[in-house]
């Protein structure tokens, strides 16, 4: 199934599952007329999506700086032309040229399999920036992929995973389903295991009450990323802090961002202002995800729906804040492995946060070596905004869409002892990069930053 | 036919074009800015802004490291454009004598504005015909191009060449005189004169012509990129305030005191 003409897509949420997110599936015979609805509205409302809509000159500067197009030469993957599949229906029905000239200025009338081509297409984008920053006029189209995708979504075309990460949230508020008792076994677990390892004692507070600091960790770090989550504990033990971990928002995603940025993605903002308000806490620490801290950092003060009173930093920033005031004891030469860093491009094209992972890495790797093009020019792993599809068709295009990133990784010669650390701090490049770079033989083992933290932080 | 042109359809263009591009004006500014999404590195207030305008502006710092092919093309390519049409404004305006402004004589200014107008007019047209060529021979750019991109740049490249036979072939020259006179009767509302110089020269007819049908198309062509760009950047460039960093009672000294995370019979190392 997860092909559509020469398309490859997704496997798709069923109906049923769309009624779990709060979405009634729009027939078939009705989804041109409504796609159209959905687009006048929407249109109307956000000026980032008029206008790529109306000021791309078509130069085609964006097609060699976006991954995708690198990856698979398939010209649909081009971010103009990614931004064409809406924009040829944007110019037939809401333009004067476009009803007037139709194919001409590349205007195209609606039909089932222009909407077949976004849910493709969409999917395909990891929502990474870099042609907003590659464009001449700084188009970006990835919001013309999360309007895509928002659309879509309203007409009942969801990838299940990101259905299912959806309901989970509501249903528990983390992404993989883990409910309290769960939480607070995998912490005690964490806890005996840095005992072992480490030889230190550090323990998880879980919905603490009057706790100062509220950390949100990213729950693949339970279960897929434990050194991520025990180098945060050890942090917080080290410098003495009152924090906790909300069970009622174990999560540092949002994938809301991704596909619907009013339901789900306000939905955790709410859980977080909640668990905020009833613990008492005084600022608020996000945990290791790339698209999940663009969301807090970005859009919460635009989607809370109530005066937000907690400032929002990042762990790194608050890392690389002690690094600075020479208030953390690092031994570098603790994590004895070449080491290079992917930036993620959630941080460094959306969050500015490239200076401090660098205060952060350079003070606890002792053989640092930077990966070009870095920071705000960083390639996405080919794993943004959550396309980590597992089904034959989908795995075949993220290897392709992470060929670039490999490449990049093989040019630091970290891996050519087989012995390199590849430092990715976000679940979600992590979770492409784990099997990636087995696809691609990089020699090298995919680490967070906070987890080389905790292994060179020195304790007496 | 030249009369129609030269007489009628210019109030018809200013028309199309003022409305036009009013219209497309409302529709952005009826869109808002919903989320904060500025690029980074964040400015951080508003005179780094600025300085992020300009660079994209007059040097297109974007496209330098991205495209540096295609920056050599359309950089030239739009100074030459802007130098011909700033010229066409002061030449006509002053009859050549704009250098005078700068300490030259009016002779020099004269001979100055006549070899600057060639010259700018010979770079524009073979930097357009750069980019045609760039868009019929490249193939991702090919790939992105619709039939109105061609037209577009067809159209340019007529306008540009009707121009340059002025400037070269003696015999079909205008001179600053007489299209100082056409625009003056256009600008008071009086009729031209059929005597006028302008309304017998074929190419200058043909060259108005399609410089009027690019003012009309303008606003509703991808030409609003010269408005978009500012409209965008505004979007992706703003200035954004950090919070501070620093975590409340956080006191590592003490805590490093105390021990803590160390188990009484002493940790690691
Ligand atoms: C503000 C900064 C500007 C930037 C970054 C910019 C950039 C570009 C780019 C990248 C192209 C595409 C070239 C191609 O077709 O391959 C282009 C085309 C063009 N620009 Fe600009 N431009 C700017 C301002 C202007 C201005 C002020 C004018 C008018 C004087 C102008 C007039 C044109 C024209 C006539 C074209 C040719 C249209 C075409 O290629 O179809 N631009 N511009
Ligand atoms: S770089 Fe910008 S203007 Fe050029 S084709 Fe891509 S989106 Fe359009
Ligand atoms: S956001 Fe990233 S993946 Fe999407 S079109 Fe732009 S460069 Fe390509
Ligand atoms: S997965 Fe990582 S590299 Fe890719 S878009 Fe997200 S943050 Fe960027």
């Amino acid at each position: 199934m997860p092909t559509y003409k020469d398309m490859v897509q997704p496997v798709r949420a069923s109906e049923a599952e769309m009624r779990k997110i709060h979405i009634e599936p729009v027939p078939d015979d009705q989804k041109c007329e409504k796609a159209i609805q959905y687009l006048d509205e929407i249109r109307k409302k956000y000026r980032s999506f008029v206008m790529a809509m109306e000021s791309c000159v078509k130069c085609g500067a964006c097609a060699e700086n976006c991954h995708t197009y690198l990856g698979t030469k398939d010209p649909r993957n081009i971010p103009t032309n990614r931004a064409e599949l809406i924009r040829k229906i944007y110019k037939r029905y809401f333009t004067l040229e476009g009803r007037w000239f139709g194919k001409l200025v590349g205007a195209e009338d609606i039909s089932l399999d222009v909407i077949e081509e976004w849910y493709s297409y969409f999917y395909q984008c990891s929502q990474c920036r870099r042609c907003a920053m590659a464009c001449p006029f700084g188009i970006d189209t990835c919001e013309v992929t999360f309007i895509g995708r928002q659309i879509l979504h309203w007409l009942g075309i969801v990838p299940k995973l990101h259905m299912g990460v959806g309901a989970a949230m509501e249903k528990v508020g983390n992404h993989t389903g883990l409910p309290k008792p769960g939480i607070v076994d995998t912490l005690e677990f964490l806890s005996e295991e840095i005992m072992d390892e480490f030889g230190v004692e550090v323990n998880f507070p879980v919905d603490k009450p009057n706790s100062d600091i509220l950390y949100i960790p990213s729950s693949a770090d339970y279960l897929l990323n434990p050194y991520t989550l025990m180098g945060a504990g050890m942090y917080f033990t080290y410098i003495g802090a009152n924090w906790t971990i909300p069970s009622t928002v174990s999560e540092a995603g949002n994938f809301g961002l991704l596909f619907d940025q009013y339901f789900t993605q306000r939905h955790n903002v709410t859980r977080l202002l909640d668990a905020a308000q009833n613990l008492g806490i005084k600022k608020i620490v996000w945990g290791e995800c790339g698209h999940g801290w663009r969301a807090a950092k970005m859009y919460i003060p635009s989607l809370a729906d109530r005066p937000v009173n907690w400032p929002i930093t990042h762990i790194h920033d608050e890392v690389a804040y002690h690094i600075r005031t020479n208030q953390l004891k690092l031994d570098p030469n603790k994590v004895d492995h070449p080491t290079t860093l992917h930036d993620p491009c959630n941080y460094t094209r959306a969050c500015d946060l490239q200076e401090n992972l660098r205060t952060v890495i350079k003070a606890c790797v002792a053989d640092f070596r930077e990966m070009y093009p870095n920071k705000e020019r960083t390639f996405c792993c080919g794993g943004g905004s959550a396309i980590l599809f597992d089904d034959p068709e989908m795995y075949q295009r993220r290897i392709q869409l992470s060929a670039k990133k490999a490449e990049l990784v093989r040019a630091t010669g970290v891996g050519k002892d087989g012995n390199g650390y590849l430092c990715a701090p976000c679940s979600i490049c992590k979770a492409q990069l784990y099997p990636m770079v087995e696809e691609h033989e990089l020699g090298v083992e995919v680490k967070g930053l906070i987890d080389l933290v905790g292994k060179a932080l020195v304790w007496k | 036919m030249s009369w129609f042109i030269l007489q009628v359809l210019p109030y018809i263009t200013v028309t199309v074009f003022t409305l036009g591009i009013l219209y497309r004006l409302g529709r952005w500014a009826g869109a808002r800015i919903v989320h904060n999404i500025t690029l980074a590195p964040f400015p951080q207030n508003n005179s780094q802004v600025v300085g992020i305008f300009a660079t994209e502006v007059i040097f297109f710092r974007s496209l330098f490291k991205s495209d540096f092919a295609l920056w050599v093309g359309a950089w030239v390519m739009h100074i030459a454009l802007f130098s011909v049409i700033g010229g066409h404004l002061m030449g006509i305006y002053t009859l050549g004598k704009q250098f005078v402004y700068i300490g030259m004589s009016e002779g020099l200014s004269e001979a100055m504005s006549s070899l600057l107008g060639t010259t700018f007019g010979i770079v524009v047209f073979f930097a357009l015909l750069y980019l045609l060529f760039r868009r019929m021979s490249i193939q991702k750019v090919k790939e992105v191009t619709v039939t109105s991109d061609y037209l577009i740049l067809i159209l340019l490249l007529s306008i540009v060449t009707a121009g340059d036979i002025m400037r070269l072939v003696p015999s079909l020259s205008m001179e600053y005189a007489p299209a100082k006179e056409y625009v003056t009767y256009l600008v008071m509302l009086q009729p031209i004169p059929a005597t006028a110089e302008v309304l017998h020269n074929v190419i200058f007819v043909i060259h108005l012509l399609l410089v009027q049908l690019l003012l009309i198309i303008f606003p509703f062509s991808k030409l609003m990129h010269i408005l978009g760009m500012f409209a965008e950047r505004w979007i992706i460039n703003r200035p954004y305030t950090e919070p501070a960093p620093g975590l409340p009672n956080v006191d590592v000294p003490a805590a490093r005191a105390a021990g803590l995370g160390l188990p009484a019979e002493g940790g690691v190392e």
